[in-house]
């Protein structure tokens, strides 16, 4: 029979793996509901909203939601965070959530194509847009590290010294 | 104020870059000049380096704000996801000792230094701030008397307010956008889905059709209630998305209206009487119509 048998210590390494990717607040969620009741991933039927991906870490639950993109599509709105009345900051929790998924490429073909571009660039979002630029009167290249090499290897120096370097996505 | 750093991010150079070009006419032209942060990068996007790790995502971020402590500026910033990562990176390093002394270190690999010295604001923070209302409706050239416009303020202007220097009374009331709209002569009556969210940005590429719900919910509302003769924001992401969907459910047979949409700076720009072709110039649902209405002579206040 398939059964998930829950322990303690699985919600207690829950519990730390979260706090460890910056979700200090899960601790103090109640579940009162307050960061449903305003959150667009709830509105609009996502399987997991904040209030639902809290409750199942807090319940030992770790593994089972890797490849559910829920996660992926909060837009960071952060109306959670605003109306907790228990301080959890829930948008911290989703995106330490997100972080533990990331790291195990839990992630979508766009997603990756952003951290591309990131590296390359200096733009996770790219698009040749030098017509555009003219067109309204502005020089071809922006002034960013599209037009300036050494700050580009500044943001490459940054990234190839983080753990993201790791995960083969540059 | 008499001079302010410029971060661009993504969105507005790439792919709406009259956004940016209204963004430097207006400054100058309400007396503060712009300084472009040479050299800056993605702020990054809470998809990437924010996704995977803290570190790192707060060493980029605060790279960016160098640059403007650099010059010895404070940042300002058009694009909402810029100014929402931006933001909750400098708090969280203002207030947590031991993530500045990890920044500082990755910093110490490219010769950076972080003071703390630059703020970070939204363009709307500083026309309503530092410019003031009375200032911006002394340069209105044409009025946008008797028009409508119905208000998107855009969530990172609004939550989490902790984290910002200018905050909104009750940002689920938001007001700031509505006020610098009715300096320039219009009307900008309340909706019932004023703070809600247009489905932009991580939900879209997520999931189109969900992301798309948001977006057409909250323009039938509009469209319901206040019947606007355009959509006036402060966020790039949520112009991008208003602009854009309309097309798509204009497409599909699911709406049969079309309302023009501005980001503020731009309608801004067109009141003070700046070329079009510059300051409007790309968009997916169509603006010409009303922006011959808003520089033709019946609105003119004020000659050159």
């Amino acid at each position: 029979m398939n059964v998930i048998n829950v322990t303690s210590k699985n919600r207690q390494e829950a519990i730390e793996k979260i706090i460890a990717l910056g979700g200090e607040g899960i601790v103090r969620c109640i579940q009162c509901g307050a960061c449903a009741s305003v959150c667009p991933l709830a509105r609009t039927g996502f399987t997991l909203n904040c209030k639902k991906l809290i409750r199942l870490i807090q319940t030992g639950h770790w593994e089972e939601m890797i490849e559910d993109p829920s996660t992926w599509a909060c837009v960071a709105c952060n109306r959670c965070t605003e109306v907790c009345p228990r301080d959890v900051k829930p948008s911290e929790i989703i995106f330490a959530y997100r972080r533990f998924q990331a790291m195990e490429l839990a992630i979508s073909t766009s997603a990756t194509m952003s951290q591309m571009n990131l590296y390359m660039k200096g733009h996770a979002v790219f698009s040749e847009a030098a017509q555009l630029r003219q067109k309204v009167g502005l020089p071809p290249l922006p002034p960013t590290t599209l037009s300036d090499e050494k700050a580009l290897k500044e943001v490459q120096t940054l990234l190839e010294n983080s753990p993201m370097a790791e995960l083969g996505l540059f | 104020m008499e001079k302010i750093g410029l971060f661009l991010g993504c969105n507005i150079p790439l792919k709406a870059p009259d956004i940016e070009q209204s963004i430097r006419k207006v400054f100058p032209a309400l007396g503060v000049e712009i300084v472009d942060l040479v050299g800056a990068s993605c702020c990054p996007a809470w998809g990437t380096a924010p996704s995977f790790d803290i570190d790192t995502w707060l060493a980029l971020s605060i790279r960016n704000i160098v640059l403007a402590e650099e010059q010895g500026v404070d940042l300002m910033t058009g694009c909402n996801s810029c100014f929402g990562v931006l933001s909750e990176a400098k708090h969280l390093v203002d207030h947590h000792p031991e993530k500045r002394k990890v920044v500082e270190q990755k910093l110490a690999l490219i010769e950076k230094q972080y003071k703390g010295t630059a703020q970070v604001y939204h363009v709307m923070h500083v026309l309503y701030k530092e410019i003031g209302l009375d200032r911006i409706a002394e340069k209105v050239k044409y009025t946008l008397k008797q028009l409508r416009v119905a208000v998107q303020t855009g969530c990172h202007l609004l939550w989490p307010s902790e984290v910002m220097q200018v905050k909104e009374q009750n940002p689920f009331y938001p007001t700031m956008l509505k006020e610098l709209c009715e300096a320039l002569g219009a009307d900008a009556p309340h909706y019932s889905k004023l703070e809600s969210c247009c489905g932009m940005g991580a939900m879209r590429s997520t999931d189109q059709e969900k992301s798309l719900s948001l977006a057409k919910e909250k323009l039938l509302c509009m469209k319901e209630e206040i019947d606007p003769d355009m959509i006036v924001t402060t966020c790039s992401s949520c112009y991008l998305q208003f602009d854009g969907a309309q097309k798509i459910f204009r497409d599909r047979g699911e709406i049969d209206f079309s309302i023009p949409v501005f980001y503020y700076t731009q309608l801004l720009a067109l009141c003070m009487g700046f070329d079009p072709s510059e300051v409007a110039a790309l968009s997916q649902t169509p603006r010409e119509e009303i922006i011959s209405r808003i520089q033709s002579k019946a609105r003119m206040v004020k000659e050159d």
